[in-house]
Parts: C-alpha cells; sequence; structure tokens
C-alpha cells in the first residue's frame, strides 16, 4: 500500500528538515517509493522548502535518477558507457527489449518495468552491467539478462 | 616493478589507532604531517591534500564541513567502490581525522546514486565507529565530536566536480560554481568545507601511523604514495590494482595482462589516449595525471568509435551551464560522427575544432568542460584513419 | 578597500581591491564583449563572452566574476582571446534561431551586434537551431526558446528583482532550456506579467505579446473610432525606442500617434490625476473610519493599485493582504472605463464602434485589461495595449519622421495632464502626487516642500519611508488629523515589495500608505519600455520625467481643469456612486 505523495513529502521533511539543502533528499525520497515525483509532491516539497515550483522542477530535471513521469515498478538502468559497450552492450539491451516488448526509455504496458541506459556505473571490471532497482548485476550474457528481466515481479 | 599493496593490504591496521595518534597530535601538526607527504587528491585534480586543509583550517567560519566525495563516475573508474565495499571504516576514520585537523564536526559521504548497495556496508562500520567512541561526541573521551552523515547524489557526472557536488549537497541542480570563493573558504551553506576523494581518505590513517616520510618513499621520483587504478576493457585480468605512484603505464598494462594493445585511456574518457608507443609514460600528476581509470583497446576496437561513445557520454553528462562546454562537447560529437560517416576525410577540416577543443580547456567553467575535449585531441591526432567506419566499438 | 596596481594591455593603473577584472578594464575605458552579465543582476559567468588572458593562468580568466588580485596582468585581446571569442559565439549562433529579420529584437540584439563586431561570417561549426517554440497564450510575454542563448538573465530578474521566480533553468546538457513548472504556458503559473525579463533578455527569446496588427486593424477600418491614450512614462521612452537618445517628447509623440490615422489621442496622465482624487479620498476615508470611528474594516496601510505586476503578485503570494490594497482602478482602467461612457457620450460615438487603445511601458497592462472585471463600461474597457517598443515599431513602419515632427497637443475631455500624474511614471510618483493632494485638500496648503518636490519619497533606493506632520490647524472635517504624522513608504521591484510586505504582514511597521511598483525604477523601467534598460538608462529617464513634471502649468492633480469638469458633469463627488461603478474593482486570491 503507496503513500499519497504529500504524505510521503511530509515524513521526508520531518526526517531532513525544511532547509534548502533537504529538497534533493525530500525529493529522492518520494522518487524511491514511487518511483516517479508527482506533482503534488514538487509543490509540496517547493512550499515546505518556501521556494518555488519552478525551482524543484529546475532541480527534478536536473538529475537522471529523478522522473515527473511515472515509471514501472521495477527500473533497469542498463549502462552504455564504453567498457560496457566493448563487452556486449547492445546484444545485451537489445535481449532486454525483446524480452520485455519495449525499447530503451519506454514502460512495459503493466508497468512492470522501465527500461533505461545510463552513464558507467563503476562495475566495468564486470561487464556488461546494469542496475535492477538499486541491486546491481554484472557479466551479463543476453542469456542471463533474459532471465532476470523475467524474474522481475 | 609490481603491485605495492598498502591501502589494499591483507594486514590492515587496528581501526582507531590512526585516530587515536592524531588526537594526540595537535591539529596544526597533523596537517603538517598530511602536507609534508606529499599526497595529492585522489579525485583526479590532484591538489595537494595538505594545502588544502591548511586553508580550511585557517579560514573564518563556524561549522566547517568534511565532505568524502563518493561520487565515482568518471567511465571506467571503480576503485572507489572497492574501497567503499572492503574499507568503509578506514574511509570514516580517515574523515574524522580530516575533521580534527580542520576543526569540523560534522562530516557527509557524497555518495552517488548508483553505488547504493553499499549503504549497509558504510552504515554498519559508522555504527561500529560510534560504538568504539570513534565517532560521536567527545571522541576516545576527548574534546573532540566527529559524526558522519551519508547524503546520495541522483545520476549526474557533473556532481563529481566539488562545487557541483556541493550546489547538490545544498538541494539544487549540480552546477559548478564560480571560484574564488574556493570551497575552503566558503562551500557547504557558505561554510569552510574540504571535499576530499574516497581514496584520498583512505590514505589518511596510513600517513599518520606510518609518517609523512613513508608515505612519501612508497611513490616513485617526485610521487608521493601508491594509487589506485581500476584496469577494464581488452585485459585478461581487469580489476584495481594499487602501484606506486610514478609507476609506468606499461608496468600495470603488465600486471593485468593487456596484448595486442591498440590504445589506452588514462584517467578516464576525460583523460589521455595514448598509443602502445607510450607505454613507458608515468602514472604521475607531472605526466599522465592517474585520475584512476585505465581503459585498454586492442587492435579489434575502432578507436573512432570509442571516441563517438566518450563524446556522447560528455554530451549527455554536461550540466548545460556554460556555453563552451554545453554547445562545444556537442559540436565534437558531430565532427567525430562526420568523420565516422566519411564526410570528413582530412585533418584540414577538422582545424576549427582543434580550435574548440582548445577553447573549451581553458574556457570552460569546470573540469568537465576543461577535459572533455582530451579524448577527441588524442584520438583524432593519434588514431583517426580519416576514412570513416560505421561499426561498434 | 585599499588600492592595487593591474596592468591593462601593457598600461598599469591604481584599482579598488575587490572589483572585478570587467569593472577595471570598465574604468580603463577597454572593452570587453559580455552576454550573461547585467549591471543589476547576479554574477553568473555562464556566457564565457568576457574571456581574458591573465598572466600566468592555465585558463583564460572570466572578467564578469574574476577579482583583479595585485600586480595582475590582464590582455584582452590576444590569439587566445580573439580564438575565444569567435568560438563562443559560433558556438551560440550554431544552436541559436538566425532568422533575424522575422524578430523582434532585430537590430536590438546583443548577440547580433557582437557577432557583427568579431566578424562572424562563416560558421564552421554544424547548425542545428533549436526548435522554434512561440508561448502565445500569455497575454503580456511570449517566448521563444529558439532564440534563447541560456545566458539566464531573465532567470534571474524573474528570481532576484521580482521574488516570482517562476522561469528556470529545466534539464541538462544541450537539452537544458528556461522553462516554467512542468513546462506550463506563463499564463498558467504565478507569473505577473511584468516584463522585466523582457528588457533583461540579450536576444528575442523574450518579448510581448503584440498586439500592432489588431491596432492597425482598428485604424483602417472606417467604422471604428480609435482612441489613444499615453502612460507618463512613454513620453521619455519613446524616443530611445526610436534610436535617439533620451528626451522629453510629449508633443512629437503626440504627433506622430495622430499621424498614425488615429481619431483621438488622449492621456493617462487624465486619469492619473483622477486616481490621485479617488486615491487620496479613499485614504482619507480609511484614516477617518480606523481612527476615529474604530472601523476594523479600514485596513491599513492602503497600498497603491496601479501597478497590474504588482497586484498580481499580491493576489498570488499575500492574498490575506488584498484588503489592504485601494480598491482603485488603474489609471489604464479608469481611463477605458470612462473613455466608452462619459467621452463616447461627449463625441457622440456609439461606445461599441470605440476601439480604446493604450501605449503603456508595461507588459502587465496587457494581462490587466485582460481580467474580466475590466468591462464595467459594459463592453470591454480597454481593447489593446501597445508597449512603447511597439508603438516605435508602428511609427516606423508610417514612415514619420519623428524628429522633425512639430509638436502637439492633446486631443479634449480626457487629454488634460499635471505634473502630478506625470510622475506616476517614476517610483514614488504616486506618493508624491497623492501627498500634494491630500494634503491641500485636508489642510488649505501646499504640501510643506520646496516646489513642491517631496524629495524624501524620490530617488532609486529599494525602499524608501517618509513621514509628514500635518500641521493642528486643519480644514473642517479633517480636524482628526491636526498635528498627527501620517508615514508611508514607497517600495519598487517585487523584491522589495515582498521585503516591505512581510514587514506589513508581521505588524513591524506602522505606515500608513504604500507605493508600490513593479518594475525597478517604477514605470520609467517598466517591461514593455525600450530595451536595455539599468540604472544609467533609469536614471535619465527619472531626470526627464521630473523635468516634465516641474515645466508644466498644473502640477496638483486636484488642479486639472478636466478632472474638475469630469466631476462636475458625470462623477459628481470622489468616491461616489458613478466612482464606484466605473473607476474602483476588486481583486482575487489566487494562492
Amino acid at each position: 500500500m503507496s503513500r499519497r505523495p504529500v504524505e510521503i513529502v511530509a515524513s521526508a521533511v520531518e526526517e531532513y528538515g525544511s532547509g534548502r539543502e533537504a529538497v534533493l533528499q525530500i525529493l529522492t525520497r518520494v522518487n524511491g517509493e514511487l518511483g516517479y515525483i508527482p506533482e503534488e509532491a514538487m509543490k509540496a516539497v517547493a512550499a515546505a522548502v518556501g521556494v518555488s515550483d519552478a525551482e524543484v522542477y529546475g532541480v527534478v530535471s536536473f538529475y537522471s535518477f529523478l522522473s515527473v513521469k511515472p515509471r514501472g515498478r521495477n527500473i533497469i538502468r542498463i549502462c552504455d558507457t564504453v567498457t560496457c559497450g566493448m563487452k556486449g552492450f547492445k546484444d545485451v539491451v537489445a535481449a532486454i527489449e525483446e524480452e520485455l516488448g519495449v525499447g530503451v526509455g519506454e514502460t512495459t504496458p503493466d508497468g512492470r518495468v522501465s527500461l533505461e541506459t545510463t552513464s558507467c556505473l563503476g562495475l566495468c571490471d564486470q561487464a556488461p552491467a546494469m542496475l535492477v532497482n538499486d541491486t546491481p548485476y554484472i557479466r551479463l550474457t543476453p542469456e542471463e539478462a533474459r532471465r532476470i528481466v523475467a524474474g522481475l515481479e | 616493478m609490481g603491485e605495492t599493496r598498502v591501502l589494499t593490504s591483507e594486514k590492515q591496521p587496528e581501526v582507531g589507532a590512526a585516530l587515536e595518534k592524531a588526537l594526540g597530535m595537535t591539529a596544526a601538526d597533523v596537517v603538517f604531517e598530511v602536507r609534508e607527504s606529499g599526497m595529492k587528491g585522489r579525485g583526479g585534480a590532484g591538489f595537494p591534500v595538505g594545502i588544502k586543509w591548511n586553508l580550511a583550517g585557517a579560514a573564518s567560519g563556524a561549522d566547517k564541513m568534511v565532505i568524502c566525495n563518493a561520487d565515482e563516475g568518471e567511465p571506467g573508474t571503480f576503485k572507489d567502490r572497492l574501497l567503499l565495499e572492503k574499507y568503509p571504516h578506514r574511509i570514516l576514520e580517515g574523515m574524522a581525522i580530516a575533521g580534527y585537523a580542520i576543526g569540523s564536526a560534522r562530516g557527509i559521504i557524497y555518495l552517488r546514486a548508483e553505488y547504493r548497495y553499499l549503504v549497509p556496508s558504510i552504515m554498519k562500520a559508522r555504527e561500529e565507529l560510534l560504538e568504539k567512541k570513534l565517532l560521536g561526541r567527545s571522541i576516545l573521551g576527548g574534546g573532540f565530536d566527529f559524526d558522519i552523515e551519508m547524503r546520495f547524489g541522483a545520476g549526474a557526472y557533473v556532481c563529481g566536480e566539488e562545487t557541483s557536488l556541493i550546489e547538490s549537497l545544498e538541494g539544487k541542480r549540480g552546477e559548478p560554481r564560480n571560484k574564488p570563493p574556493f570551497p575552503v573558504n566558503s562551500g557547504y551553506l557558505g561554510r569552510p568545507t574540504i571535499v576530499n576523494n574516497v581514496e584520498t581518505f583512505v590514505n589518511v590513517p596510513l600517513i599518520i601511523l606510518n609518517g609523512s616520510r613513508w608515505y612519501r618513499e612508497l611513490g616513485v621520483g617526485d610521487d608521493a604514495g601508491t594509487k589506485l587504478f581500476s584496469v577494464s576493457g581488452d585485459v585478461k585480468h581487469p580489476g584495481v590494482y594499487e602501484l606506486p605512484m610514478g609507476s609506468t603505464i606499461g608496468e600495470l598494462l603488465e600486471i593485468a595482462g593487456a596484448e595486442d594493445v591498440q590504445g589506452v585511456q588514462v584517467g578516464g574518457a576525460s583523460g589521455t589516449t595514448i598509443t602502445p608507443d607510450e607505454l613507458d609514460r608515468r602514472l604521475s600528476f607531472g605526466d599522465l595525471p592517474p585520475g584512476g581509470s585505465v581503459i585498454v583497446f586492442d587492435s579489434s576496437r575502432d578507436m573512432m568509435a570509442v571516441l563517438n561513445n566518450f563524446m556522447e557520454f560528455f554530451v549527455h553528462e554536461s550540466c548545460g551551464q556554460c556555453t563552451p562546454c554545453r554547445e562545444g562537447n556537442l559540436r565534437l560529437l558531430d565532427a567525430t560522427r562526420s568523420v565516422r560517416s566519411g564526410e570528413i576525410t582530412g585533418m584540414e577540416e577538422l582545424k576549427e575544432f582543434f580550435v574548440l577543443a582548445d577553447i573549451m580547456k581553458i574556457g570552460s567553467k569546470c573540469g568537465l568542460g576543461q577535459t572533455s575535449p582530451n579524448c577527441f585531441v588524442d584520438i583524432m591526432t593519434k588514431f583517426a584513419r580519416l576514412s570513416g567506419g560505421k561499426g561498434g566499438i | 578597500m585599499p588600492n592595487i596596481s593591474v596592468t591593462i594591455n601593457g598600461v598599469t593603473r591604481s584599482v579598488r581591491e575587490g572589483i572585478t577584472i570587467l569593472e577595471a578594464c570598465q574604468i580603463a575605458g577597454v572593452d570587453i564583449p559580455t552576454l550573461c552579465y547585467h549591471p543589476d543582476l547576479s554574477l553568473a559567468g555562464n556566457c564565457r563572452m568576457c574571456l581574458v588572458d591573465v598572466e600566468g593562468w592555465r585558463t583564460l580568466a572570466v572578467a564578469c566574476v574574476t577579482p583583479v588580485t595585485p600586480n595582475m596582468k590582464i590582455r584582452t585581446h590576444s590569439k587566445k582571446v580573439r580564438h575565444a571569442r569567435r568560438t563562443v559565439l559560433k558556438l551560440l549562433l550554431a544552436s541559436h534561431n538566425s532568422n533575424c529579420p522575422e524578430c523582434e529584437r532585430n537590430k536590438n540584439c546583443e548577440l547580433q551586434e557582437l557577432a557583427e563586431k568579431h566578424n562572424i561570417t562563416i560558421n564552421e561549426f554544424q547548425t542545428s537551431p533549436k526548435p522554434v517554440s512561440f508561448e502565445e497564450a500569455s497575454p503580456g510575454i511570449m517566448r521563444d526558446n529558439s532564440r534563447c542563448i541560456m545566458c539566464t538573465r531573465c532567470v534571474r530578474t524573474c528570481e532576484e528583482l521580482q521574488s516570482v521566480a517562476v522561469i528556470k533553468s529545466v534539464g541538462r546538457s544541450h537539452r537544458v532550456k528556461i522553462s516554467t513548472f512542468l513546462d506550463r504556458g506563463l499564463n498558467e503559473v504565478p507569473c505577473t506579467q511584468c516584463g522585466q525579463c523582457i528588457n533583461r533578455c540579450p536576444t528575442g527569446a523574450l518579448f510581448e505579446t503584440s498586439e500592432i496588427r489588431q491596432v492597425w486593424e482598428a485604424i483602417e477600418d472606417p467604422e471604428k473610432f480609435v482612441v489613444v491614450q499615453t502612460a507618463p512614462a512613454v513620453r521619455v521612452g519613446i524616443s530611445e525606442a526610436l534610436g535617439f537618445s533620451t528626451a522629453r517628447s510629449t508633443g512629437k509623440m503626440v504627433a506622430a500617434i495622430r499621424g498614425l490615422g488615429v481619431e483621438r489621442v488622449l492621456d493617462t496622465d487624465f486619469t492619473a490625476d483622477l486616481t490621485i482624487i479617488e486615491e487620496g479620498y479613499e485614504l482619507i476615508d480609511r484614516l477617518k473610519r480606523a481612527l476615529v470611528d474604530g472601523d476594523e474594516t479600514a485596513v491599513l496601510p492602503m497600498t497603491t493599485s496601479c501597478s497590474p505586476g504588482w497586484i498580481k503578485f499580491i493576489e498570488h503570494k499575500y492574498p490575506d493582504l488584498l484588503p489592504n490594497v485601494s480598491s482603485c482602478k488603474s489609471p489604464q482602467q479608469m481611463f477605458g472605463a470612462l473613455a466608452k461612457t462619459y467621452l463616447a457620450a461627449k463625441e457622440g460615438v456609439d461606445p461599441a464602434n470605440m476601439v480604446c487603445v493604450s501605449i503603456m511601458p508595461c507588459t502587465a497592462k496587457k494581462y490587466e485589461k485582460e481580467r474580466p472585471e475590466m468591462r464595467s463600461s459594459g463592453f470591454k474597457d480597454v481593447d489593446y495595449v501597445l508597449t512603447t517598443r511597439e508603438l516605435a515599431s508602428m511609427i516606423q513602419e508610417a514612415g514619420i519622421d519623428f524628429k522633425e515632427l512639430p509638436e502637439e497637443k492633446y486631443d479634449r475631455w480626457m487629454g488634460e495632464s499635471t505634473g502630478a500624474a506625470v510622475i506616476f511614471g517614476v517610483t514614488g510618483g504616486v506618493m508624491e502626487a497623492a501627498l500634494r493632494t491630500a494634503y491641500e485638500v485636508m489642510t488649505g496648503q501646499e504640501v510643506p516642500f520646496d516646489g513642491l518636490n517631496i524629495t524624501p519619497v524620490r530617488g532609486m533606493e529599494g525602499i524608501r519611508e517618509a513621514a509628514l506632520t500635518f500641521p493642528d490647524k486643519m480644514l473642517n472635517g479633517y480636524e482628526f488629523l491636526a498635528g498627527k504624522t501620517l508615514n508611508v513608504a514607497v517600495a519598487h521591484g517585487l523584491s522589495n515589495a515582498e521585503r516591505l510586505m512581510d514587514k506589513v504582514r508581521a505588524g513591524e511597521v506602522d505606515y500608513h500608505f504604500i507605493e508600490i511598483m513593479a518594475c525597478t525604477g517604477g514605470c520609467l523601467g517598466g517591461g514593455g519600455q525600450p530595451i536595455p534598460t539599468n540604472p544609467e538608462v533609469r536614471k535619465k529617464r527619472a531626470e526627464a520625467i521630473y523635468d516634465e513634471d516641474a515645466a508644466l502649468h498644473f502640477r496638483k492633480s486636484h488642479a486639472n481643469p478636466e478632472v474638475q469638469l469630469l466631476y462636475a458633469e458625470f462623477l459628481k463627488e470622489p468616491l461616489g456612486h458613478k466612482s464606484h461603478e466605473l473607476l474602483h474593482t476588486t481583486y482575487t486570491p489566487r494562492n
């Protein structure tokens, strides 16, 4: 049972305070819980911290982990930087796209998975790599990737 | 010369021993020791750590801050991940020593969002240090208080730049600041602030325990200490290696098992691209600024595809604030694509892009735009076969 | 700060420590090109146009943000600097929509000017202009991001000068853009439509929503009776907009507008005088009810209401303080309401055929005329609003030689002006005009200031306050103020307004009357005025306005003979029935 956006903001404000420096923490909390940051949450953050709505939106739009659009329950972030590129990123991402039936930047119609590419994950020694939510998966093969993706709830 | 495992040695000093020793010294002596060690910042820019601490210590202003830059995002770099996984206690201890040295009671670890899975081990280490009175109020029963909190990035490479990192910590867009003022005078929330890399803090307890002279002598020639290198790409044994600072790139590649080398990217995408003729160059702030990343490309790789990947990375990660970086990276990517598609066939046509690269290096606001053209210049001048090629890396 | 020695292009001079390289160069008379720099705003250091060479530096120095240091050796033209400037310009032009003839700012564009100056004729970079993205829904302000160079002057204006902050950098990398909350239209966010962003935009990314076409069509329609009103600040701005230096040019402006082919050229000054009467009596009424009757509905301090940007601001930010705002409509809207009633009757014109056009230094006036309550004549009281810049453009289009025009006078019934009305165009002017009238109405004597110049409320300080003590002898009915002191305050720029209203809300101040203008400098610095605006320009315009005041025969609003006639023939009395119907209004909380 997920909490309402304004409730998440309220509890995050309680934890992090209402200083300017709490903005990214609060937003990250909302993003983590809902997968994205709805309009009402941004407005609630702006009101709590005393900055404009546009200011909060400007912050959200800067960071690639934060989203203003609803995303899937699981977020796959597959690294497209050089070493992963050398070690089979293309085949892995193609396999995932086929398994999910959606492309990079898209969410499955059932809201199960969003697929994104990301910059270097710092797992180059074990490339190719991806994050599923916060969990790293390494030395991926197309088959392994399919298996992981198929197992997502 | 081979590996010199000090930071990553099997035998680690007892947790807290260095902090205890530091607390027995004056703050000025701690700063002096670090300064004498000759350690330069391990994040890549190589600013002398002791000088930074000295400036912050001398700065007027309350509530000084110690910030650990754990926003490792340079392509090909993963040595801080290893340190955060294996040596969280020593990172925290290094931060506490820094806090004592500059007169700060508060530390923050700014961890990249991509490394969230490392949080439990870091938090566990903090708990343990708190229990042992190595963190928190009245550390080891003395008058020094220091605690550390964790904060997170949200997916922005530029936040590895210290003023962007501070902006991000303040809850803002991670856009670099104008300098001066420098963070040592006015950093997080306007307070005197030091920002040091994970690896820098890991070194600190060892310097305090073993002395500055020991540390200096670990390096080759003028270079002090050892350095961690993340080695990936076309090598038999990708991983993190610890070598004396000043070792040659050839020595490192031999250990990691590189064969049929066509090119090596030293210092990440923003570093230097070298050819097999340059393997005797030194991993040193005086020669090849080491950063922490070494990516090896064998002869099967299309170096123009590599460049294309790097430039796409920089285009994506530029904060967009200053003109040379925002627009310049885009144009360098254009040129790369034009070379690959065969639209540009001669060096003469690239002339204006080399001017652009020069201006980006000396005219961009922060390190991102100042270093992103390096790979363009290196790969275009050393590797470009100006006949196109559109394959993968 | 002590002086230090710096060398600029080989010439050593002594400058104050702590100033920037740019300031040092300005003092030395050395030109440095800038784009993101603006004297009204904080320093950004983003555009990198002002890069200079400093001996011993690895990188170039950003002149606008870098402080000079002792013995600094600066070179403002070297191979590196020349390459840097050309590269920055080429980069900006490569992603800029360079369809200059179609741009509102053609020939008055800082990017165009610098490109010309640096002889950028060939761009080796692949050009990929950002897509044209007109925003048209907002009544006062339009945006086109394809012309934006990301200098962020508009963002800093909106936040620092106006405390509005509805526009921000959004996104990252080359996809970064200036946008609003969730990329909405300016009419869907708490934008005040003040247009200060327009005045500080170096290119044509921001401009007013134009109504030139509609006005030409009205003029060319033989059925229509076009009545023009001109706001006080336009007469000191129009010459700049036509490419001349700042000058009082009321007579030429009247002649030029008449030359466009309109039926009547009248003056917003007339209703400015009327505002003073209505607002002055409202203030006296509030004072009496509050101080004598103990009436809690008589809210003090009373604030002025003529600046529509200010009205929208207080509706968004201080809805609880709306009872403090004078119920008087702005002079523009009073004019519209009277034009289609009083004037239409006098001229024998069917108000349905009357087209009321205002020339305003303001973009928020375009918004104000669209407010649903502004239809008390039974028609839309004001049909079209043109900015000073739009008027200049029409004068040029009509081929009118402004410089050679003879001076002409306004038409009658609503064309008479006083010095009190003229100074509505400068911060502090409404206050000064109100005091000139209120004091005399209640005491029978002129305000005790030399030449009627109430200097304590003049100047460019963001917030100013003054006190005026009444004599022991008051006229009949005003004895309650005998010996009492009236505390007043003036603020211009909405950030200053915010500071002042925070104090009012907190009960920290004891003012009776507050003048607030949304724009820095007052209307003379309005969002519809010629570009550029800066402290120097505003100072010149203010001087021109005070000169005009001093030169006019009538200096006090209540002395305006046409206003007296209006009361005698039509309104009967201040705050009377007709006044309430036509000249007063209500406000809408928008939080």
